[in-house]
């Protein structure tokens, strides 16, 4: 189903309200805020309210067998003829910013220009997942099936792979600089799916690419919101001519996520939130940028430092500049692996002085965490931001969800 | 005892220096107090030395519970942390430099703080199925304490092994290659470990050798205490053996020591010291190398007798001066501890090497 | 200096049947010297000396229980030393070694003060009475003046006179110095050997040293041992031992003579023939010295080669005889020499 924007008309048969502001403005506010990540931890500009929800580029409705780009940030798609050119921000690419790949259906000729996009042949038929979340992104589009390689069997959480690793019909191929180049060449995947990382550039897979198999690198997690992060599906949707499917799909998620949100928004009361588990001195905590700030947004939270951008990645604080904060906060969420109360008043005794902690409101997100210790909320949790904010107001505002339960926090007892 | 016995001579003033050596410990203690002082008033959190110094005294505001905390729950045992540090790791340091008469040894020479870190890479790195690591957590076992428990195991191993070969050998520079043998090992080991680990586990264990004075609190910091009190009151007794041991080993031979048991007395204080701050705040260097250095520059004088409680202020000086450095005061970021104790104290050690004299034959 | 009589009282060390050695493996011992009767008295200064290899050092180490012995009893102060604790131990006994000091930052006093150890408390402090020993060697070894000077910064013999002061300040009946004239000038081995003698007398220790110096050894020792290669070791009086030619037989293994009439190993071997030596006095020693070198065998028994020497030192001349020239005279021991090297070059 087509998704329309705010400016100008509306789904039809549901009914938003969304506050009409011109997007051009909107946008450029967004992009400053992302790019300005070099400098110190500083306060970024007041957000109008819920503005990151609302898909950010003008709306046509799509095309059959075609899908646009709303949330995302990272990617571009394009079609062109009887090709696809999907284009990937990539920020630890030396050379080029931006990568491009060309999504060639099998057998037809490699289209002129751009001389430095790879080519995949479309459709996949198998698929090397290096990422969890990638085996997510597959399951979400029902091609489980088409994953033949993960980068480690350890962390894999959908049922359909996880028969198939026990049924032998799945390799591992190892992450990082273990990556089996060798086990890679002889099985000859249509394409090897990983994350972007400082080291792990195009060049690092020389081998597989001298080889013909293409190597397409990912950047969900430059994404500031859920959404945007999950809308990195329609990649592989392009990839396997499933555009419909994902739209339909993705749609429905979408439109779950915003109805939740504005329930968030429109919350009298926001409890105050804190986040993460310290180690010794050092407390990592989201920054403005971070998608769980986003989440805390949507879900009707006060969070301290909504509006202070770290540096690079999570602010790391020192213990003493956090406690002040956790001490009267109403929630503590993101213990790191911790699931009781007495393993975490075993790692440090002063969390027993922090009032979550004495009312009993303390979550994790690891609920969902298989026998192998690998967690699906990084996996099929990130195609989901909607079960995931549906967790949040359930903790967070009991009443606005009474008959939910939670798909991936736990309470801490 | 000699028949003719010489009558003694009138005294050349041999209390000259007395003056100068207690003023000069007087200067450190006080040096100590204030570094305290600072340490406790700065912080991430600005709050009003007047503050600070009422909840010290107990008349804090009662509602004010943040405050409470951070002054009682933060920063005090973190001074306290850093002022057993600091003290353990210089006397550890002075004790090693005057056994192997080698002015760049250190707490680490026996390979003790190698053996720590053996410890505590077999728990963070080495989970074998993530089902046990996990069933471990659950437990609660993978608090705090576990992570002391193995350092603790891994620098006793090394002390065990020390102990006994320092029993049997006669030559101290054999202890000393085994300390360097033995943190050869564990590095390639626990490098392999690494190598084979997923990068959450990488990362945990690169913070633990950061090194980090905060998290020692409550019973982790009462153990901690005694156990350093226990290696500082080992190191008094040990300032005798020490003395004669300037002159080399035959003539502290010479002069009545027991020589293997001064040796097992100093190691073992060595390693009640150094074991336990690396148990408890992880590999902290250069303290006690550099502070050795330093007390004897400031206190002019080869005697253990006041080098040792020289050495032990300075260095909790030192030690709480890092804290406060790496505060960063004004900005919310904490640096790690072994970082702002190797910016200052290879300075030092380069200056020791730089401006020693040339030897002359004895 | 007085003239001490040898004190009666019980001797400070001794030995019987003492081997010593090393044990280069389990149960094969190296023996190096042995079976030993050794006894040491208080007031005098006895001198090991004997050729390379012979084992001085590793007596005296033996002795000083710095080596375990291989065999035998040996007893300080009465009481075997095996069993002695240390710390009595370091009472009846201290030592000088050669090894060098690596706390050059050391001052002069600390030094000396460490010689207290044995009589000091469990943290080391000094007494009244400790600081009077101290000072008491510092005066003794004349080492006073800088007291508060590093070690590091004195000269060898200042600095071995420094170490002799703290064996001093130990205020031990017996001391022993391991070749302590070893890294020293002459003046300074002179000092060091008269200062050691005038000790031995004036404090009543007795003092043993090992050393290479058979010249000041000769001179300065109340008592020689003489350890020669063969391992049985000679005891007595300097002048006894050379003038039972026991000297000359333990050197005599190393290709040397010793004259005994001089006191002095000959350096030379003869080539020559003989030459009588008429004349007496400084002129007649330095004369046959000079012959000596030049190969010849001087001599006081009648021969065909005359020499005359000059009566007084720098006055008056040679007369040389040859068989076959006329008598000559010269006025200096290289004209001599010379005239002489052409007689025998004639002969030839």
């Amino acid at each position: 189903m087509p998704h329309s924007l705010p400016s100008s008309g509306r789904v039809g048969g549901t009914t938003f309200t969304f506050w009409r502001q011109p997007s051009g403005w909107l946008l450029s506010l967004l992009l400053a805020s992302h790019l300005g990540g070099w400098s110190q931890a500083r306060v970024a500009p007041p957000r109008p309210p819920a503005p990151a929800t609302r898909p950010s580029q003008a709306a046509t409705p799509a095309p059959a067998g075609r899908t646009t780009v709303q949330y995302a940030k990272g990617f571009r798609l394009a079609y062109v003829g009887n090709y696809k050119v999907i284009s990937i921000q990539n920020p630890f690419e030396p050379q080029a910013k931006v990568m491009r790949y060309l999504l060639v259906p099998r057998g037809a000729a490699r289209p002129a220009g751009y001389p430095d996009a790879q080519v995949i042949e479309t459709p996949l038929r198998s698929l090397v997942a290096l990422s969890s979340m990638h085996v997510a992104l597959a399951d979400f589009l029902g091609s489980a099936d088409l994953v033949v390689g993960v980068g480690s069997f350890k962390y894999v959480s959908a049922p359909r792979v996880r028969q198939r690793i026990a049924a032998g019909q799945v390799y591992e191929v190892g992450q990082g600089k273990e990556l089996n180049n060798e086990l890679l060449v002889a099985h000859h995947p249509d394409l090897v799916m990983t994350t972007g990382s400082p080291g792990e550039g195009i060049d690092h897979f020389q081998t597989l690419r001298a080889a013909g198999v293409p190597v397409l690198i990912n950047s969900e997690w430059v994404e500031t919101t859920p959404l945007a992060r999950a809308e990195w599906v329609k990649v592989l949707a392009a990839l396997l001519n499933k555009e419909a499917v994902v739209n339909q799909k993705f749609d429905a998620v979408a439109r779950e996520y915003q109805r939740l949100a504005a329930l968030g928004h429109q919350a009298t009361k926001k409890p105050s939130v804190v986040v993460g588990l310290p180690f010794k001195d050092v407390w990592y905590v989201p920054d403005t940028d971070s998608y769980m700030a986003q989440f805390l947004r949507d879900a009707g939270a006060t969070y301290h430092w909504d509006r202070v951008k770290a540096p690079s990645g999570s602010l790391a604080l020192s213990f003493e500049a956090v406690a002040p904060v956790a001490l009267g906060a109403d929630y503590w969420l993101q213990t790191g692996s911790l699931s009781t109360k007495a393993a975490l008043l075993a790692q440090d005794a002063r969390y027993a002085a922090f009032a979550p902690v004495q009312r009993g409101r303390v979550f994790n997100n690891n609920l969902r965490t298989n026998a192998q210790g690998s967690n699906d909320y990084w996996e099929s949790g990130a195609m989901h931001p909607d079960l995931i904010l549906a967790d949040l107001l359930h903790i967070l505002h009991p009443e606005l969800l009474p008959t939910w339960t939670l798909r991936y926090y736990r309470p801490l007892r | 005892m000699s028949p003719a016995s010489p009558t003694p001579s009138p005294a050349t003033p041999v209390v000259v220096r007395r003056p100068r050596l207690t003023s000069g410990l007087l200067l450190l203690i006080l040096l100590v107090v204030l570094a305290f002082l600072f340490d406790v008033a700065l912080g991430p959190v600005r709050i009003p030395v007047l503050t600070v110094a009422r909840h010290l005294l107990g008349h804090g505001a009662a509602a004010d519970t943040a405050t409470a905390f951070i002054v009682h729950q933060i920063r005090l045992p973190k001074a306290l942390t850093a002022l057993a540090v600091g003290s353990g790791l210089a006397v550890s340091g002075l004790q090693m430099q005057t056994l192997f008469r080698n002015p760049l040894a250190g707490p680490s020479a026996l390979g003790l703080t190698a053996g720590a870190g053996l410890g505590v890479a077999l728990i963070m790195l080495t989970s074998g199925s993530a089902a046990s690591a996990l069933a471990v957590r659950q437990l609660g076992l993978a608090g705090s304490w576990a992570l002391v428990l193995a350092a603790t195991a891994g620098a006793a191993a090394v002390m065990a092994l020390v102990l006994a070969l320092a029993a049997r050998v006669r030559d101290n520079v054999v202890l000393l290659i085994v300390g360097l043998m033995v943190a050869s090992v564990t590095g390639a080991i626990v490098s392999l470990w690494q190598y084979f680990s997923a990068p959450e586990q990488i990362q945990e264990y690169l913070l633990w050798t950061f090194g980090a004075l905060g998290g020692v609190t409550g019973p982790h910091l009462a153990v901690l205490a005694t156990v350093v009190a226990l290696g500082l009151g080992l190191a008094l007794t040990s300032a005798k053996p020490l003395n004669a041991l300037l002159l080399g080993e035959n003539y502290a031979r010479s002069l009545g020591l027991r020589v293997r048991r001064s040796r097992t007395l100093i190691i073992l204080s060595t390693s009640l010291l150094a074991g336990s701050i690396t148990a408890f705040c992880g590999p902290i260097g250069f303290v006690g190398i550099a502070v050795p250095h330093l007390t004897r520059a400031l206190l002019g004088t080869a005697d253990h007798r006041i080098l040792l409680p020289g050495a032990c202020l300075l260095g909790a000086a030192l030690v709480l001066a890092c804290d406060c450095l790496a505060q960063l005061p004004g900005s919310q970021i904490t640096l790690p501890i072994n970082v702002v104790t190797s910016l200052l104290g290879a300075p030092v050690v380069l200056w020791v090497v730089l401006r020693r004299p040339i030897r002359t034959a004895a | 200096m007085s003239l001490a009589p040898p004190s009666p009282a019980a001797p400070i060390l001794t030995a019987e049947n003492l081997t010593v050695g090393y044990a280069v493996r389990k149960n094969a011992p190296r023996l190096v010297a042995g079976p030993l009767q050794l006894t040491l008295w208080p007031g005098e200064l006895v001198c090991l000396i004997g050729p390379n290899g012979a084992g001085k050092s590793t007596l005296l180490r033996t002795l000083a229980g710095v080596q375990a012995q291989l065999g035998g009893q040996l007893a300080v102060g009465g009481r075997p030393l095996a069993s002695l604790p240390p710390e009595a131990r370091a009472r009846q006994l201290s030592v000088v070694l050669t090894e060098r000091i690596e706390a050059s930052h050391l001052t002069v006093q600390e030094l000396v003060n460490l010689g207290r150890h044995p009589h000091t408390g469990w943290l080391g402090g000094l007494s009244a009475h400790d600081h009077a020993q101290v000072q008491a060697a510092l005066v003794a070894t004349g080492t006073a003046q800088f007291a508060h000077r590093p070690v590091g910064e004195l000269s060898d013999g200042e600095r071995q006179k420094v170490l002799l002061a703290r064996a001093l300040a130990q205020d031990t009946p017996l001391i022993l110095l391991d070749e302590p004239t070893a890294h020293l000038d002459l003046p300074n081995r002179v000092a060091l050997l008269r200062l050691l003698h005038e000790l031995a007398r004036t404090l009543g220790k007795a003092i043993l040293l090992s050393t290479h110096e058979l010249d000041l050894a000769l001179q300065a020792a109340d008592r020689v041992w003489l350890l020669p290669a063969t391992g049985e070791l000679l005891a007595g009086p300097p002048e006894d031992l050379v003038l039972s030619g026991a000297f000359a037989a333990a050197f005599q293994r190393e290709g040397l003579a010793f004259d005994v009439a001089t006191g002095t190993f000959e350096l030379h071997a003869p080539t020559g023939p003989a030459v009588q030596l008429l004349g007496e006095g400084p002129a007649a020693f330095w004369t046959r010295r000079a012959l000596l070198r030049a190969g010849f065998v001087p001599t006081a028994s009648p021969a065909a080669w005359r020499v005359t020497v000059p009566p007084d030192v720098g006055r008056g001349s040679w007369q040389s005889q040859v068989p076959g020239r006329a008598m000559q005279q010269h006025t200096t021991i290289a004209d001599l020499l010379q005239v002489f090297s052409n007689d025998y070059r004639k002969l030839a």
